[in-house]
């Protein structure tokens, strides 16, 4: 099996944009469960609060989950441009 | 050097038996340790129902064990039958399919550890509510072993699958790939759903009324934390039956095997994120009833949104197995 | 094991491009609108002060969306959308549940289908009104925090809440269908099907069909505060 240059290229930027979307899902995912996690606490808490606790919640979660944007433009940038 | 395919068949069934039981071992061992912590520390509190909280650990235990029991199914499996192929893809299905097991024992393992702990502690605070209590432990680990019954029913897709007539160049890695989709993916579900489960038991021990509640609300929430574990599944599927032409350059095979690494990965982290939150939301629910309505409502949309980042790399997955 | 992945399509030319057509889908959508009709109809023959059967479902789903929509929305907005969000949920759920009876499938199984209503939800309306309410200055300026290189990762993260609510639902129902297609192949159909189709069919469909809903309405209502 002869390879060449391109085409290991491509292979190891196919294989990087699996590893780079993979390894980066798995911060934002536990993160955002984290947040998920005190607001029902909170809510439990107070449950007055439910529409304010809920819309802090998501701006939280929208924060941390831009670490999983990034690592999905790169895993496309691998795919597409590289 | 020279081994012929019947060899190289040999090698990798012992090599994927001793992969599977291997890594299928490490969740059931952690789990059954966090039990038996967890009992001790309530035996020391309430000696008098020392006999009680012995049988509700075994019981816990015997559930945890059951996905290392799996495990060790596959690997018999490996290392007793005579597999004989006239095609070189049987020496990575062999492989594959240890790895598969073996990852996907390991969350269950250590999942359906928590809640056998949480019922043996709460045995010890409110012996009354024993009965119910073991009836929710059961439900609750039964409930975590599903994904590692997902990675077994690919183990078992991936062994008796026929493989003869496919192309050996990128098939190999869609094999891998789906062998590590199923079984990284089964992970982070395995364990997420017994955070879930320790709370609805902690929860009956606390509030003994509110059974019917918690534990509804404890199995939707674990319902929606294995919504990852179904992607690697899908992913595992779509891998092992979609036909690839054959060819012998390095790429296609990478995008396949890619494409598995990227789906298991990605679900270990929303897993434990959702069942982190179906925790707090289970316990939260024992605890003050009346708020039932929006804590689910939060629980819901907090687990769809932290879903996302899963959702993400099924995406990738989708695009490097049928685009690129 | 054949029927995986295969889509009845009709392609028309069209000015050099092939337009496709998944006409299984356009199918089940039909039977999925016309059975909402049928139900709106039900509804309605009867108006009682004593509801009887349809009537207390109709009113149960209307009061509840209408509540929620106004817990996220506030008053005024949710007085326009609510009547949406009802009709979203009744939608999906009908179309979750089409793929329990034989020869049918469901058309949220098609990527189309729930790429459209994200976009319809998440999008569309979404930016519409978040523009209409803030006014133009105040929708572009939130793009630029926290600070303006952000601006193209701002604009991703937009993109991506409309990928992640259409694939959620997509991956559930297509995830659940062919696993009980490989499942039921794979014992001869024999006892276990029935029970993955509950589990599935109904209970997974129902959650999916409200986390679509809940997550539009919040995506709305992100936009507009």
């Amino acid at each position: 099996m002869a390879i060449e240059g391109a085409d290991l290229v491509k292979a190891a930027g196919f294989l990087g944009a699996g590893l780079a979307m993979g390894l980066g899902a798995i911060g934002p995912g536990v993160g955002e469960g984290m947040a998920a996690a005190k607001a029902c606490e909170a809510i439990g808490k107070n449950p007055k609060e439910a529409g304010l606790l809920t819309r802090t919640m998501l701006v939280g979660q929208a924060v941390s989950e831009s670490t999983g944007i990034y690592s999905l433009v790169i895993a496309l940038l691998l795919l597409f441009v590289v | 050097m020279d081994f012929d395919l019947q060899s190289w068949i040999t090698i990798a069934a012992f090599a994927g038996g001793g992969l599977c039981m291997g890594l299928g071992a490490i969740g059931a061992a952690i789990g059954e340790g966090f039990t038996a912590s967890q009992a001790s520390t309530a035996i020391s509190r309430n000696p008098s129902l020392s006999g009680d909280i012995l049988k509700s650990m075994l019981m816990g235990q015997a559930i945890a064990e059951s996905a290392s029991i799996f495990a060790l199914v596959v690997a018999m499996l490996l290392l007793f039958s005579n597999f004989s192929a006239d095609t070189w893809l049987m020496v990575y299905v062999l492989i594959s399919s240890g790895l598969c097991m073996g990852f996907g024992a390991i969350g269950a393992g250590v999942g359906a550890g928590f809640p056998a702990g949480a019922a043996c502690k709460g045995l010890a605070h409110q012996p009354a509510a024993g009965s119910r209590l073991t009836t929710n432990m059961l439900i609750g680990s039964a409930v975590c072993q599903t994904p590692a019954i997902f990675a077994l029913v690919t183990a078992f897709i991936l062994l008796f699958t026929d493989f003869t007539g496919r192309p050996v160049s990128p098939t190999w890695a869609a094999i891998i790939g789906a062998g590590l989709a199923s079984g990284l993916g089964a992970i982070g579900a395995g364990i997420g759903s017994g955070l879930a489960a320790e709370s609805g038991c902690e929860g009956i021990a606390r509030q003994p009324e509110a059974v019917s509640p918690v534990t509804n609300v404890m199995l939707l929430g674990q319902a929606v934390t294995q919504t990852t574990a179904i992607y690697g599944l899908l992913v595992s599927f779509i891998l092992i039956f979609k036909i690839v032409p054959a060819t012998e350059a390095l790429a296609p095979a990478m995008a396949l095997l890619g494409a598995g690494i990227c789906m298991g990965l990605g679900a270990i982290g929303p897993g434990i994120g959702e069942g982190l939150t179906a925790r707090d939301a289970v316990r939260w629910i024992a605890r003050k009833e009346k708020a039932i309505a929006d804590i689910t409502r939060v629980m819901l949309v907090g687990q769809a949104v932290s879903e996302s980042t899963g959702i993400y790399a099924l995406v990738v997955a989708l695009v490097l197995i049928f685009v690129v | 094991m054949q029927e995986l992945g295969k889509i009845h399509q009709l392609i028309i030319p069209f000015f050099g491009h092939d337009l496709t057509f998944n006409l299984e889908v356009i199918l089940m959508t039909w039977i999925v609108i016309f059975i909402l009709i049928a139900f709106g109809i039900l509804i309605n023959l009867k108006k009682n002060i004593l509801p009887g059967p349809f009537q207390v479902v109709g009113e149960l789903l209307i009061k509840t969306f209408s509540d929620l929509a106004e817990e996220s929305l506030g008053e005024e907005l949710a007085k326009r959308y609510s009547p949406m969000i009802c009709a979203l949920f009744m939608f999906l759920l009908i179309s979750n549940w089409l793929g329990i009876l034989p020869h049918l499938e469901e058309p949220t199984k098609d990527l189309n289908t729930t790429l459209g209503l994200g976009l319809m939800g998440t999008f569309f309306i979404a930016h519409f009104e978040g523009i209409r309410v803030k006014g133009l200055k105040n929708y572009l300026k939130e793009y630029t925090e926290p600070f303006i290189p952000m601006i193209p990762l701002n604009i991703i993260g937009e993109l991506a809440n409309v990928v992640s609510i259409s694939f959620r639902l997509f991956g559930n129902i297509m995830g659940g269908s062919i696993i009980i297609l490989v499942v039921s192949f794979l014992v001869y159909s024999i006892a276990l099907p029935p029970f993955l189709n509950i589990f599935f069919g109904l209970f997974v469909g129902t959650i999916q069909a409200f986390v679509f809903t809940m997550l539009t309405t919040v995506y709305i209502s992100l936009k507009v505060r």
